[in-house]
């Protein structure tokens, strides 16, 4: 029959054929919202009654206040239960899940969303224990802001397996009674910190503010910048920190207690501020002074500035174990988080300040409103982002400051 | 509880004890102790396996944190038991029999109910830098900001070991006035005196060779929870490098294996620094014992020592103590240098989150349930010589232990649960309930059992209607103790509970290392508030119990 086909037949044929799959993709095309609607009320159904075991940092009373918050709202609207387990750490829910993993409990764990990013989701996605891809399919991806580095983290690309919640850029506080012109640079804060011997510190590594400043200064500080996008090898770790080690020997004669000992967090350095212990704090969220004025445990004239050549900076997210009970719960849960609404009153200054992860065009005006607040206290300067270095980078740098300064 | 221990090592109480204990019985007192002790074998084995290779501990020898944080233990643990006796035994020394030491006594339970956590927090709200103390220097030194001192998590451990010696003496001084109290003392110390003995000779030369070797379990228990207590030596403890036992728990937690096998390893070490200074101190004092044996006899003339008033510091630092959280819990702006707040509101109580509370409260209600029958039991038809074994939780470091019950709940996949949870606290509140439980029941009187025996009661019978009855008060106060032990946990709740259940003990130490001080204050007022209302009921059932039965009062 093939044979007997004229070389017209054939044309028409391709044609034909050619016509009914562009239809066939249009109608698919078309089709597919529909369908994704179908499985979102799916994973909606399925979720409804499911108890939902959040794992998230719980150090921020602000933080602990807008989860339970956002845990209300599901319960009402979805039927989910999320409980809040407060983690000091988020590496201790890594390994939980690995432990879980290795015993052989794969469906049932314990552990059904986690807020991470940086280096424990690359343990974890490396390791096969993150479940997904999910992220891209919620309802409300489509007003995420696609220019904020929301598929990739710390350089290691996201591919769905964890969903954006909010950006956060360091900060530094001050307290304006005490200290009118603050450093707006590494070299200006070594200046300061011979000037005001004993009052400067930071968070002892791998403490998470700890590690960040200790990045920061080596984006300053490295011959090239470039490298640090790079998985890390010695070579290129020798090679990078050099400056930052050379720096850091200078800078920790003039630290608190000579650099011997460090503070265990960011928390423990604000009350050391508010009591004039310390002339500087640091935080990794540009509004949190705000909030800690409200809360009297910083005094009124505490502001909050950022270095010149820009600070670090990036975006977190919640992630599904690959052994979790609940998922369509946590997704649902994942896809609240991400609403404009939720989006928004996490950006309100009076209840948490985070940074929102959506366009602000795409949300109601009402809403866009909540997000431009502001407030004495919070950062009230445009500092510029310094994308974070490859997450490998972290154990690298916290292995070596732990050699180098770990015990005195 | 010293009364415990010497029956326990007295082979004469073994016998008599033992006769008359059917077997049946025998094996329905060891089920429940089973249950609770079993699974920490193949926990051990889990937990501690990682160490058994050779890399593992050249990794640990070349780890730059460990000998320091190795030197910050056993400087803390050490000092802070040589510390407490030294106090304990100095008051005992001072002020045994008077009325002074009776004062002490019935002040003593009070404090001994503040838990160790909300102990630290309130000794780092007194002597920080920007602490109370140094406040109130502030007001005549005219200081705008903290000193630079280095008073609280110094790199020694030299805060943590005070802190430990004040707070263990007061344990310390309970377990003296418990053996004190059971025999002749007052007398030898008459004959002694009237010899021409002074006070301080009598005691070294006669009372304290008969004491110590009593003492000598307690002490190790004290010098155990200092070798491997976190939640204090977060609090107060060195941060660069950390004890050792923080350091451990930093590894036991690490998502990578060999940091994991690290931890074991290191865990083992705990083990080992207790068992050595157990045998060089046991060895030292029979060393002394020999050269003392035979004195000079020369009697010293008694110098007065009225001057010397140790015990009013002592109390001061608790009463202090508990001042100073109250304040900083009705506080409102309270900055440095400030002696008082400038404003007081009740905000921090209204807006305190309720739910460790509760957590902590049902948790200690459950272990103290379920543990009260197995020590009756185990009282009652348990062989007892093996009390000793019971009692291993309390003089062995709870690091390795905690290990080896995490490891035992993950293979039963029962980690993060509410059953795992209480059955955690288990294995700590059951000892120190029998310990507390078992003089009073040794010293029950026997012709009461026979007399119900005799008028045809089963023993099952005799007990539930007349020997437990009678038995009320220290049965109540036993389980008194055994919720205050489940208050106090804190590893065991970390670990088992999956970080799920927030206890005011957990609450309490997260956020000490946060910035909010009055949170901080209410959440440790209230890990005091459970044990001594738990105290204040036992003290008050036992009246309200017996209050038309003259016999019971």
């Amino acid at each position: 029959m093939t044979a007997r086909l004229s070389y017209f037949d054939k044309q028409q044929l391709e044609f034909t054929c050619m016509k009914l799959s562009t239809l066939a993709a249009i109608a698919l095309s078309l089709a597919m919202p529909t369908l994704a609607s179908a499985d979102w009320s799916k994973i909606q159904s399925e979720a409804k009654g499911q108890t939902v075991y959040f794992n998230a940092w719980g150090g921020s009373d602000a933080t602990n206040a807008y989860i339970t918050w956002a845990a209300k709202e599901v319960q009402t609207r979805y039927g989910i239960e999320v409980r809040h387990v407060k983690v000091t750490d988020t590496a201790e829910i890594v390994k939980r899940v690995q432990t879980e993993m290795n015993t052989g409990r794969t469906t049932d764990g314990s552990v059904d969303l986690m807020w991470i990013n940086g280096e424990n989701f690359r343990n974890l996605k490396q390791g096969g224990l993150l479940f997904g891809p999910w992220a891209e399919a919620l309802p409300n991806w489509g007003l995420v802001d696609l220019r904020k580095p929301v598929r990739s983290d710390f350089s290691v690309p996201t591919e769905g397996f964890e969903s954006p919640w909010g950006t956060a850029q360091l900060t530094f506080i001050a307290d304006r009674a005490k200290t009118s012109t603050p450093p707006r640079s590494a070299s200006e804060l070594l200046a300061f910190a011979k000037a005001n011997p004993g009052r400067v510190t930071y968070p002892k590594p791998p403490n998470f503010h700890g590690t960040t400043f200790i990045k920061q200064l080596l984006l300053e500080l490295a011959p090239n910048r470039a490298a640090l996008e790079q998985p890390v090898t010695p070579e290129a770790l020798a090679a990078a920190t050099q400056p930052l080690w050379a720096y850091l020997d200078q800078l920790h004669t003039h630290l608190w207690r000579n650099g011997k000992t460090f503070p265990a967090s960011a928390a423990e350095m604000h009350r050391m501020l508010a009591d004039g212990e310390l002339k500087l704090s640091l935080t990794f969220n540009p509004n949190e002074a705000s909030n800690l004025i409200a809360a009297k445990q910083l005094p009124a004239t505490a502001y909050s500035f950022g270095f010149s050549g820009g600070t670090i900076g990036n975006v977190h997210f919640v992630a599904i174990p690959v052994n979790a009970r609940a998922k369509a719960g946590a997704q649902v849960f994942a896809n609240f988080l991400l609403s404009a609404e939720a989006q928004a009153r996490k950006a309100d200054l009076s209840v948490w300040g985070d940074g929102t992860v959506l366009d602000v065009t795409k949300i109601p005006a009402t809403l866009q409103a909540v997000m431009r607040k502001t407030a004495p206290g919070a950062l009230a300067e445009t500092v510029p982002t310094l994308a974070e270095p490859h997450a490998s980078w972290v154990a690298a740098l916290e292995a070596e400051w732990l050699k180098r300064y770990g015990s005195h | 509880m010293v009364e415990a221990l010497r029956l326990t090592l007295d082979r004469q109480s073994r016998k008599r004890v033992c006769a008359g204990t059917g077997k049946d019985e025998h094996w329905l007192a060891i089920l429940p102790v089973t249950l609770i002790f079993g699974p920490l074998l193949p926990g051990m084995y889990w937990a501690l396996a990682p160490a058994l290779d050779v890399a593992v501990w050249q990794s640990l020898w070349a780890d730059s944190q460990w000998p320091q944080a190795l030197c910050a233990t056993l400087l803390s643990s050490i000092l802070g038991t040589v510390l407490a006796c030294g106090l304990a035994s100095s008051l005992a020394t001072l002020h045994y029999p008077s009325a002074r030491w009776l004062a002490l006594r019935r002040r003593l339970p009070l404090l001994l109910s503040v838990p160790h956590a909300a102990f630290a927090v309130g000794f780092f709200f007194l002597v920080a830098p920007s602490g109370w103390l140094a406040r109130l220097v502030a007001q005549f030194a005219h200081w705008t900001s903290p000193p630079d001192w280095i008073t609280v998590q110094d790199p020694y451990g030299l805060s943590l070991a005070l802190a430990l010696a004040i707070k263990e003496s007061w344990f310390l001084l309970w377990v003296l006035s418990a053996v004190l109290g059971e025999q002749n003392v007052v007398r030898q110390m008459v004959v002694a005196r009237s010899l021409g003995y002074s006070r301080v000779q009598t005691w070294r030369l006669i009372l304290w060779p008969q004491l110590m070797p009593r003492m000598g379990w307690p002490i190790a228990a004290v010098f155990a929870y200092g070798l491997s207590v976190v939640d204090m030596a977060i609090i107060l403890g060195p941060g660069a490098p950390p004890t050792l036992a923080v350091l451990i728990w930093h590894w036991l937690s690490d998502p990578d294996p060999t940091f994991q096998a690290r931890g074991s390893a290191a865990s083992i070490i705990l083990l080992c620094i207790l068992l050595v200074c157990a045998a060089a101190a046991h060895w030292l004092w029979r060393l002394g014992q020999a050269r003392l044996s035979y004195p000079s006899g020369a009697r010293r003339p008694a110098r007065a020592l009225r001057w010397m008033n140790l015990h009013t510091p002592l109390f001061l630092t608790g009463y202090a103590i508990v001042s100073v959280l109250l304040v900083w819990s009705v506080a409102d702006t309270w900055f440095f240098p400030a002696l008082w707040p400038d404003t007081v509101s009740l905000d921090s109580w209204k807006q305190t989150d309720w739910s460790p509370f509760w957590t902590t409260l049902w948790l200690g209600v459950a272990a103290s349930f379920l543990c009260l029958p197995a020590a009756l039991i185990w009282l009652e038809w348990g062989p007892q010589r093996f009390n000793v074994v019971l009692y291993l939780p309390l003089i062995v470091p709870a690091m390795p232990l905690v290990a080896a019950q995490y490891a035992a709940l993950l293979h039963l996949q029962l980690d993060g649960t509410p059953a795992a949870l209480v059955w955690s606290h288990l294995p700590w509140v059951l000892p120190y309930m029998i310990l507390t439980l078992v003089g009073a029941y040794r010293a029950f009187d026997q012709r009461l059992m026979t007399s119900s025996r005799a008028l045809g009661c089963s023993r099952w019978r005799a007990c539930l209607s007349v020997k437990w009855p009678i038995l009320f008060r220290p049965i109540i106060a036993t389980m008194a103790v055994g919720f205050a032990v489940s208050v106090a946990q804190y590893l065991p709740t970390l670990f088992a509970g999956g970080g799920r259940f927030v206890t005011v003990t957990t609450e309490a130490v997260a956020l000490s290392a946060g910035g909010n001080r009055r949170v901080l204050a209410v959440q440790a007022l209230l890990q005091i508030a459970l044990p001594v209302a738990s105290f204040a009921l036992a003290a008050f059932l036992p009246y309200w119990v017996s209050r038309n039965r003259k016999g019971l009062r």
